[in-house]
């Protein structure tokens, strides 16, 4: 029997058998909901991140300031 | 127990009652069905059946990559400098970009999750949200200058900045009009191949093909250490590595539905994309050495002003294909980056995502595709606006964003939770740490240019 989508419109027995042969578990938009587990990150990793953001805001900074005295 | 890639999902078998299927998995498994029937055959010709079905996500970064900005920088290169260092440089940063894209594709096929949503999984909102704004803020740069870079391509033509920016978003309405990933995919690839009407621009330059060979062997002559040879250093970088580009092909990979089995073909398919780029870039370089030659100040033109001052040199002919380039490196990329934002926002919003998606059920991924381009080209019809700026600097925040991005691929792509068994191998990773390093410094040496000069002239800069 045909099933429906979210948005009710319907999708043939086929393609759903087509769906269910071709496509692995969690290629189905359906099943991407579930979340990864959430990664714990060690004192080295923690180390790593923040510095390379810190890096960022300052090399952003740096294109601001370049921006300033290049339009002044 | 060995851990597989997404160990959370049990490998039972899919049953109708499990899920609701929708019709972006209906297009998705009548493509996959076209790849098993080439796969199961044997022979010459279904193998390269098979590798016409899964090209796609690489050559399209590759080329989206070569965009107008990136056009205008390897031209700029090219009247700066001349034939010399750069032609192996801008071919060694395109190795470099195959390492890092490889492990995009790698990531996408193993785990069905575009880059985005695997750090907003696994590293949590607050790294998920900055990445999407960091994205988001760069796309949006990019896309002004692809913008202003079609804008001056058709102003080469005569056509008005108003036309020239609602042709590329009729190009973009037209290029996702059908809902359907592989029709969108083969329209873009067949529109970006284009990018490759560099190579007979450069061949009416009639180039020193024995100072090309002997710049490619020996990476002479050196430029002087400077500000401005760093700048175009960075630009060069900028213009072939990109943060777009992990997100772009990431998520384009798993929305064309690759799998584990199709990892090889979708080296190939990054290689040749790369291959393809490096050509074309190369050859924009080439194209634009005699303007050096001639001691021409060029480093600020825009595309129009290249092609004019190309004319006397390759004829109207060649001048004209130089400023089409332009604009199919502009088009093909305001697609590419439009939709690379759309896929990240759907990812972290938990959205529908998809190019499969009918327009109903991808209203937001829709909408945020056609928000950034119309935005983007509105901003550049604005008068007075000091859009140079945006074209000069936009490579250079890409190269400065790109170390944290590459550092959150570098943990994905060892993450064994995610990976499973195709977490990088040990050579991957000593190439990615060196990428990482060079992009660092290279940006360092940058931020001290800017902020502290005297000490750039100390370490022998100008």
């Amino acid at each position: 029997m045909p099933s429906k989508d979210k948005n009710h419109s319907l999708i043939s027995f086929a393609d759903q058998e087509l769906v269910l042969e071709s496509l692995e578990r969690d290629q189905l938009a359906g099943l991407k909901k579930p979340l990864i587990p959430r990664r714990r990150l060690k004192g080295l990793e923690k180390f790593v991140l923040w510095s390379l953001r810190i890096y960022l805001i300052f090399m952003m900074a740096v294109v601001v300031y370049q921006v300033w005295i290049g339009t002044h | 127990m060995g851990v597989g890639p997404l160990s959370r999902v049990t490998p039972q078998a899919i049953t109708q009652e499990d899920v609701v299927i929708t019709h972006e998995d209906v297009d998705r498994a009548h493509d996959r069905l076209r790849v098993s029937a080439a796969r199961a055959q044997r022979g010459v010709f279904s193998r390269f059946r098979l590798l016409w079905l899964l090209v796609g996500p690489g050559i399209l970064v590759m080329l989206g990559e070569n965009d107008g900005p990136s056009m205008l920088s390897y031209a700029a290169t090219g009247a700066r400098f001349g034939i010399g260092f750069f032609i192996p440089f801008v071919v060694l940063t395109f190795c470099m970009a195959v390492v890092v894209q490889e492990m995009t594709m790698r990531l996408g096929s193993a785990t069905h999750r575009g880059h985005a949503e695997l750090i907003f999984d696994r590293f949590g909102p607050f790294w998920g949200w900055f990445s999407m704004i960091d994205l988001g803020v760069g796309n949006f740069l990019t896309l002004i200058t692809e913008f202003i870079a079609i804008r001056a391509g058709l102003g080469f033509f005569g056509v008005p900045p108003w036309a020239a920016v609602v042709s590329a978003l009729a190009f973009l309405c037209l290029a996702v009009i059908t809902h359907r990933y592989w029709t969108w995919e083969r329209t873009l690839l067949a529109i970006a191949v284009f990018n490759l009407v560099f190579v007979p621009v450069a061949l009416l330059a009639h180039p020193d093909w024995h100072s090309v060979g002997r710049a490619l062997l020996t990476w002479k002559p050196l430029p002087g250490l400077s500000k401005d040879t760093l700048i175009i250093v960075l630009a060069d970088i900028g213009a072939t590595v990109t943060p777009w580009m992990l997100f772009f092909q990431q998520s384009a990979t798993v929305d064309k539905g690759l799998t584990k089995k199709d990892i090889h073909l979708g080296r190939i398919d990054t290689v040749v994309g790369a291959a393809l780029a490096a050509t074309a870039a190369v050859a924009t370089i080439l194209a634009t050495a005699p303007l050096f030659a001639r001691h021409m100040t060029a480093e600020n033109f825009q595309a129009a002003e290249f092609a004019q001052a190309l004319r006397p040199l390759i004829g109207r002919f060649g001048a004209a294909l130089f400023a089409l380039g332009i604009v199919e490196a502009g088009m093909v990329a305001s697609v590419t980056i439009s939709i690379s934002s759309a896929y990240a926002f759907g990812e972290v919003a938990r959205r529908p995502h998809s190019l499969n998606l009918p327009m109903a059920e991808g209203r937001v991924f829709y909408s945020v595709l056609f928000l950034c381009a119309v935005t983007a080209g509105a901003i550049v019809l604005i008068p007075g606006l000091p859009l140079i700026y945006v074209v000069l600097l936009v490579n250079v925040v890409a190269v400065l964003a790109m170390p944290p991005a590459l550092v959150f691929l570098f943990m994905l792509a060892n993450d064994r939770e995610v990976m499973g068994d195709l977490v990088s191998p040990t050579w991957a990773n000593i190439l990615t740490t060196g990428v990482v390093v060079f992009l660092a410094l290279a940006g360092i040496l940058f931020g001290i240019s800017v902020i502290a000069p005297s000490i750039f002239a100390f370490l022998g800069g100008k």
